[in-house]
């Protein structure tokens, strides 16, 4: 894929994040530059504790940065409101969690539907379809009417996926989206992944699993808050 | 349905028994404040309707001598004067199942032009003849009669006299008979001289045309009545202005019900509270899913607004099936309160304003005491929600709990659960506060019950008679004090005197505030030996008498108005001549009017009556009701034989029976707010011990993963449970005391116009103590079940 032909997705600015402890201020991340092009399927790696985590939250407007800049499509994030924050990320975010966070009294369309809801961002009329179509997508349609627990781990990943979608975000970040499944369901969610890539959306996923490397055009490799290596990335 | 509102309705009903339990928290407040103003306003307009439906006299005018028809004819043309109607009221006697019990006769002029005064036909003749009588419907019962009966009367002056109850009628001016234990009768003029009383009619009524409300207009007005009269020849004694418009006891209702409608306003203030506290603890429980909606797009407000419209939900099911409940409930009550003040329901309807008022505070109430912890968590930040597990770091025990710690006496289990108990202090301290109110005043109750029968009992301690006797003239008391002191079983006789009296002020008449019934408002000059060995006055503040022959007074607190002071030089009238007196004590009777105690020897002087008495009380050695009835029998005989004409007997049980009937409605009422706090406070216990189970289901899996067995999780709950309940009790105790003393203060007050005695009921204590252990035993075998129930996987997993 040619990255001069997409467009810039996610651009940070020497961004550092600093954390109050005891003993002062840690900072999980220490001026992190670089940017992601569109349609891309993205992965930050590295150890427990290293700031990977951090960093998926910065670019969805979970953290703020202690300094620098978070750019999403152009939009300089951490100068958002809390609310406008929601707003935004609702409609250009679409968040993959490691412990899928369903709601548990919301169905599994109700769960997809939610985010439009939240967001009103289509018809109420088009709604169910539209989340029956992303429940289809993801191969779980016919589970449309139960409740998460009824669920394994890996269809209630699925349904986070279709949730993540639900807003037809341009963006999708998962944080260690496998990282609670086998390693069939886990292969089977990289696939889905890079497909969403493949169909223009732009997926930051944070993992360490090295056995789906190859789903990956780029790796963001970090290390105590600084990246070490990048691969194809502008850093 | 939007789908976040599918969300609301699934966590309402995903969890039934938390709902509903939330839900009956505000719905005992509603139910309250719906029954006692729905019962306020009922009575409070019955109460207005049924009194002034009697065309109340504005004022009475105790007269001597004779006002003819004519002369009446001219008081009604007075300017300012509506109506004007002769009356006479006899103090008699009427004989039920052989025992005299004390009567009041009301003389009418014409039954059928009454205009002041009325009372409404119930059944039968309502125009008696000489040989009948109209009798009050609540006074049936004191006389064991029936419309159609005889019964035997006996007037001042006049011999037993057989009279017919002709018909029954409803006089709402009067306190049910069955209270003060008296006779009520309605006869004609001529009546009561067929019954040996000789006497016209002694009183005028008067209504008037404008300034009807006002009772200094309605004082000027009667006093230029009187004075015209005087005029005329007619000897003035007393001029009566009750409150205007106001049924006796219309401003101790007001002042009660007001009392019952805080303690209910509490209530739901109190469950409201435990709402908010739960809805707090449900968004904590749901943090993370507050974090999920904010990732995917949920706002703040949006957040805020769901768990709102969840406690909108929970306070319409609490409206839903409080308002009709405390609509039958308020007919109860207020069907208790009018047998209690012998008013008839007219009207059931309970205005809108009631419902209005318990939709607005049952919304609003709950609304303000959850909306700052609501709006707090729904603005919380999607890193700390999505961060969150449970409790919080900070919570630490607090330092005594550590060092209690290394006290081996205390098992692990134990110190764990203290420690458990003091994790979230916040909570505990809405749980604790909770439970500690509803406790109080559980405990408030009670003891201001206990209070209550302690004080009628004082009758008994300040009373050291068990009869008195009110004789109609002034007797040589020797012979017949010699006779009864000889009788069995007799061991005091102190020969009295009395009359009726008032505070004489600027101005030419004695103006009162007495009632038609005599009773209410009245004022009375005791005059007794200083030395007598028959009363154990409680004195507040000064002396009680010792010399004999000075003009030294003591008052009652009835008789005490403000500014009045030891030393103070007072006016009372006397057979209606002003007579000085110095105040040098005042005293607290219980269930007395307004009273002057004076020395029988000083009193004989100014009133020109030496050697003689006009009233006897008797002690006798056992005190018994039986005892007093069968010894009061035989001294009614001996006063026959010895040709002693009685105007009243009043046996002390009697007095003791008929204020405790004042009351007992309301003390019982008080009792039932008690029972509705200790329902909201065992709900707050199960709230909060359920709460603190589910918050720390992962800890329990991981202590159950360690090795905890199933029993240890139990016991470590239930411990938990008790720690809380046990310092709850503690805390009520304590608040309970300051409760009491100003509950004590108001209702004695309002009753006696002196305080209750400060007690603290063994009862009430024992009772709660039983509620919240049983409370808190019951509110964790759920949860501790339930801790039990999940699999240490499914602990672990825990979301």
């Amino acid at each position: 894929m040619n990255r001069e032909q997409n467009e810039i997705v996610i651009e940070l600015r020497h961004v550092t994040k600093s954390y109050p402890v005891a003993s002062g201020s840690f900072s999980a991340l220490k001026d992190v530059s670089f940017k992601i092009d569109s349609r891309q399927l993205v992965a930050i790696t590295g150890k427990s504790g290293s700031g990977k985590s951090t960093l998926l939250n910065v670019i969805t407007g979970i953290d703020r940065p202690t300094q620098g800049s978070v750019l999403i499509n152009g939009i300089q994030v951490d100068k958002l409101s809390e609310s406008e924050l929601a707003s935004w990320r609702g409609k250009n975010v679409g968040v993959v969690f490691q412990f899928f966070q369903l709601l548990p009294t919301l169905t599994i369309l109700e769960n997809v539907m939610l985010p439009m809801d939240f967001c009103n961002t289509y018809p109420k009329k088009d709604r169910k379809e539209r989340a029956l179509s992303l429940l289809q997508m993801v191969d779980i349609k016919e589970q449309a009417d139960k409740f998460p627990s009824s669920l394994s781990g890996g269809q209630q990943q699925r349904v986070a996926i279709a949730r993540a979608l639900a807003n037809d975000p341009s963006l999708i970040v998962a944080d260690e989206p496998t990282g609670n499944l086998d390693s069939q369901t886990a292969t089977a969610i990289f696939e889905l992944f890079a497909k969403l890539a493949n169909s223009g959306k732009t997926v930051v996923v944070v993992t360490h699993e090295r056995e789906f490397a190859s789903y990956f055009e780029n790796t963001i490799n970090i290390a105590d808050g600084v990246i070490v290596n990048a691969v194809r990335v502008h850093a | 349905m939007k789908t976040r509102y599918t969300k609301v309705i699934r966590d309402l009903t995903s969890s039934y028994s938390k709902t509903l339990m939330l839900a009956l928290a505000i719905a005992v407040g509603v139910f309250g404040i719906g029954s006692i103003l729905g019962c306020y306003t009922v009575i409070n307009r019955e109460m207005a309707t049924n009194y002034l439906s009697t065309e109340p006299a504005s004022a009475t005018i105790e007269f001597g001598g004779i006002i003819s028809k004519e002369l009446l004819d001219s008081v009604k043309a007075f300017p300012g004067i509506k109506k004007a109607e002769r009356r006479a009221t006899i103090t008699a006697r009427m004989k039920v199942n052989g025992r005299w019990h004390p009567m009041l006769l009301f003389v009418i002029d014409d039954f059928s032009k009454m205009e002041i005064s009325k009372f409404l036909p119930v059944s039968g003749a309502q125009n008696p003849d000489t040989q009948s009588m109209l009798v009050e419907r609540t006074a049936l019962t004191v006389m064991q009669a029936n419309e159609g009966d005889e019964i035997m009367i006996r007037t001042p002056n006049g011999e037993p006299h057989a009279l017919k109850i002709a018909g029954l009628v409803h006089d709402p001016g009067l306190a049910p008979a069955w209270q003060e234990q008296a006779g009520y009768a309605y006869i004609t003029l001529a009546g009561l001289h067929q019954l040996g009383e000789l006497q016209d009619f002694d009183l005028l009524r008067l209504q008037l045309s404008e300034n009807a409300y006002s009772r200094n207009e309605i004082t000027k007005k009667a006093e230029q009545v009187a004075d015209w009269l005087k005029e005329k020849g007619i000897v003035i004694h007393e001029i009566q202005v009750p409150p205007p418009g106001q049924h006796p006891h219309q401003s101790q209702m007001n002042a009660v019900l007001t009392i019952f409608t805080i303690f209910c306003f509490m209530i739901l203030i109190l469950g409201s509270i435990l709402v908010a506290t739960s809805m707090a603890t449900l968004m904590v429980k749901q943090v993370r899913q507050i974090g999920v909606m904010k990732t995917i797009g949920g706002t703040s407000v949006q957040i805020g607004s769901l768990y709102l419209l969840m406690l909108l939900a929970i306070c319409i099911i609490a409206l839903v099936v409080s308002i009709p409940l405390s609509r039958l409930a308020a007919y109860g009550f207020y069907t208790q309160i009018a047998t209690l003040l012998n008013l008839e329901i007219t009207d059931n309807t309970i205005p809108w304003t009631v419902p209005s008022i318990q939709i607005l505070s049952g919304i609003t109430i709950p609304f303000i005491a959850a909306a700052f912890p609501l709006l707090r968590g729904s603005r919380i930040s999607v890193r700390a929600a999505l961060d969150n597990y449970g409790v919080s770091a900070k919570s630490n025990p607090v330092s005594f709990l550590s060092r209690l710690s290394v006290i081996n006496a205390l098992s692990d289990t134990f110190r764990l659960a203290l420690r458990n108990a003091f994790r979230q202090r916040s909570r505990l301290a809405l749980t604790l506060g909770l439970l500690a109110a509803g406790g109080a005043m559980f405990m408030t109750a009670l003891n201001v019950s206990e209070a209550w029968d302690k004080n009628l009992k004082r009758i008994y301690v300040q009373r050291l008679y068990d009869q008195e006797i009110k004789l109609n003239d002034r007797i040589n008391p020797d012979s017949v004090i010699d006779r009864i002191k000889s009788m069995n079983g007799v061991t005091t006789v102190e020969g009295w005197d009395y009359s009726s009296s008032s505070i004489v002020r600027q101005g030419n008449y004695d103006v009162t505030k007495t009632y038609p019934d005599k009773g209410h408002g009245s004022f009375t000059i005791l005059a007794l030996p200083v030395n007598t060995i028959l009363l154990n006055p409680t004195i507040v503040d000064g002396k009680w008498l010792s010399n004999e022959g000075t003009k030294e007074v003591v008052l009652n607190q009835l008789a005490r108005t403000s500014g009045m002071k030891i030393g103070d030089e007072i006016s009372l009238s006397l057979e209606d001549r002003p007579t000085t007196w110095k105040i040098i004590g005042f005293s607290e009777d219980v269930g007395s009017s307004a009273a002057a105690y004076v020395s029988i020897q000083t009193f004989e002087k100014l009133n020109e009556s030496t050697d003689k008495i006009k009233m006897i009380r008797i002690g006798y050695v056992d005190r018994s009701k039986d005892y007093a009835a069968a010894k009061n029998r035989e001294i009614d005989r001996l006063l026959e034989e010895s040709h002693i004409s009685v105007s009243s007997t009043t046996p002390v049980w009697l007095l003791h029976n008929a204020v405790a009937a004042h009351m007992k409605v309301l003390v019982n009422a008080l009792v039932a707010m008690a029972i509705l706090m200790a329902v909201v406070g065992t709900l707050g216990l199960t709230s909060t011990i359920s709460m603190n189970v589910l918050e720390r289901i992962r800890e329990i899996g991981v202590m159950r993963a360690v090795g905890a067995t199933p029993k240890k999780i139990r016991s470590l709950i239930i411990s938990e449970g008790l720690t809380i309940g046990v310092l709850s009790i503690v805390l009520a105790f304590i608040v309970s005391i300051g409760l009491s003393y100003f509950m004590g203060e108001f209702i004695g007050h309002i009753s006696f116009r002196t305080p209750l005695t400060l007690t603290i009921s063994l009862t009430g204590i024992l009772i709660w103590i039983l509620i919240v252990t049983v409370g808190s035993y019951l509110a964790t075998i759920l949860p501790a079940k339930r801790a039990n129930i999940v699999t240490t996987r499914e602990a672990l997993s825990y979301e």
